[in-house]
């Protein structure tokens, strides 16, 4: 059976998920309207000087061909209007972009269709990876509304951020397409890569009342906040998660 | 003595501090005390005395929405994570 994933974003933290998912075998779509400037190229390293002024998506897409796998690529952004033609019949969508907007959009579309996604954010020396499934709590759950969220715009982020973060969020993304929903709900944490590579791992209730999930075709269990979700902890993360970056 | 993790977009208050330890017996009183010593930190989390939408408080692995708030009782031992949404990408 074949897999597939849509990935949004082709730039820091697109890279790694691209090119890992499409070696294990995964059919993508890649989304990014964007083209490759030299100031992406510290951190965008799928990418030489050679590939300037070209298209992200569709070069990624090469570069994933280039290694045996199968990609597509859209010029698009992700909007409720292209959702549906982006998404199409992804197993998991992949939300590597570098905006608040979008990250919202991609996940309260993936509740709506039922589908598994991944929601992954960088920033400075850390990031966040969030790991959602029908019937679990939503991005949308977690942080209500995309506003005032800090950007690598004002604060910047380093190549191998967005490579570590990027390989987590391909290996949650790959269990998901593979069935495993054990992380489901969660949200990793990477507090500073160059501390400590093992994330926080904590998981959160639905909320009361949220749109998304009220569009969903599964209702989140369990019941909202009253009763909190079991948490794992930072401490025993290694024996907790089979999808640990090296 | 209750810990303060100090997520890496806000030590710019902190002098860089990552761990804040503040006398304090709920989160809504770390926080205040947080606020005593680096002004100008509470602004960025709550908004009328509420934790802001895109702000997540933890107790140890516990969402703080699961529990009594910013009221949540804390004990000596207890770390207070804050968990700000964030993006990706453009400059570094």
């Amino acid at each position: 059976m074949t897999l597939r994933a849509t990935i949004v974003g082709a730039g820091g933290l697109g890279g790694p998920i691209a090119l890992s998912l499409g070696a294990a075998g995964i059919e993508l779509a890649i989304v990014d309207h964007d083209v490759v400037e030299l100031s992406n190229l510290h951190r965008q390293i799928q990418f030489t000087t050679d590939d300037l002024g070209q298209p992200k998506a569709a070069r990624l897409a090469e570069l994933v061909a280039s290694r045996g796998g199968t990609a597509r690529a859209a010029r698009a952004r992700w909007t409720d209007d292209t959702a549906d033609e982006l998404g199409g019949d992804a197993d998991v969508v992949v939300d590597a972009s570098d905006d608040p907007v979008t990250k919202f959009a991609v996940a309260d579309w993936a509740v709506a269709n039922g589908r598994c996604y991944i929601i992954a954010a960088a920033l400075r020396y850390g990031g966040n990876v969030m790991v959602g499934a029908p019937g679990a709590a939503c991005f949308r759950c977690l942080f209500e509304q995309p506003v005032e969220a800090p950007s690598c715009a004002d604060a910047g982020v380093l190549g191998p951020v967005v490579g570590a973060i990027g390989g987590a969020a391909a290996a949650f993304a790959l269990a998901l397409a593979h069935g495993d929903r054990a992380h489901a709900g969660a949200l990793l944490v990477f507090d500073d890569l160059r501390r400590a590579a093992d994330p926080r791992i904590v998981r959160f209730a639905p909320r009361a009342g949220c749109p998304a999930c009220a569009r969903a075709p599964i209702a989140p269990s369990p019941s909202p906040l009253a009763t909190p979700l079991r948490v794992a902890e930072t401490a025993d993360a290694e024996h907790s998660s089979p999808h640990r970056i090296a | 003595m209750p810990s303060i993790r100090v997520p890496t977009a806000l030590r710019s208050f902190t002098g860089g501090a990552s761990d804040i330890e503040v006398a304090a017996t709920t989160v809504r009183d770390a926080l205040t005390e947080l606020d005593r010593r680096h002004p100008g930190i509470a602004a960025k989390l709550l908004d009328n005395g509420a934790v802001k939408p895109f702000i997540r408080i933890f107790v140890g692995p516990d969402d703080i929405g699961g529990l009594s708030g910013l009221e949540t009782k804390l004990t000596e031992r207890d770390e207070i994570a804050i968990v700000p949404a964030i993006a990706g990408g453009r400059n570094a």
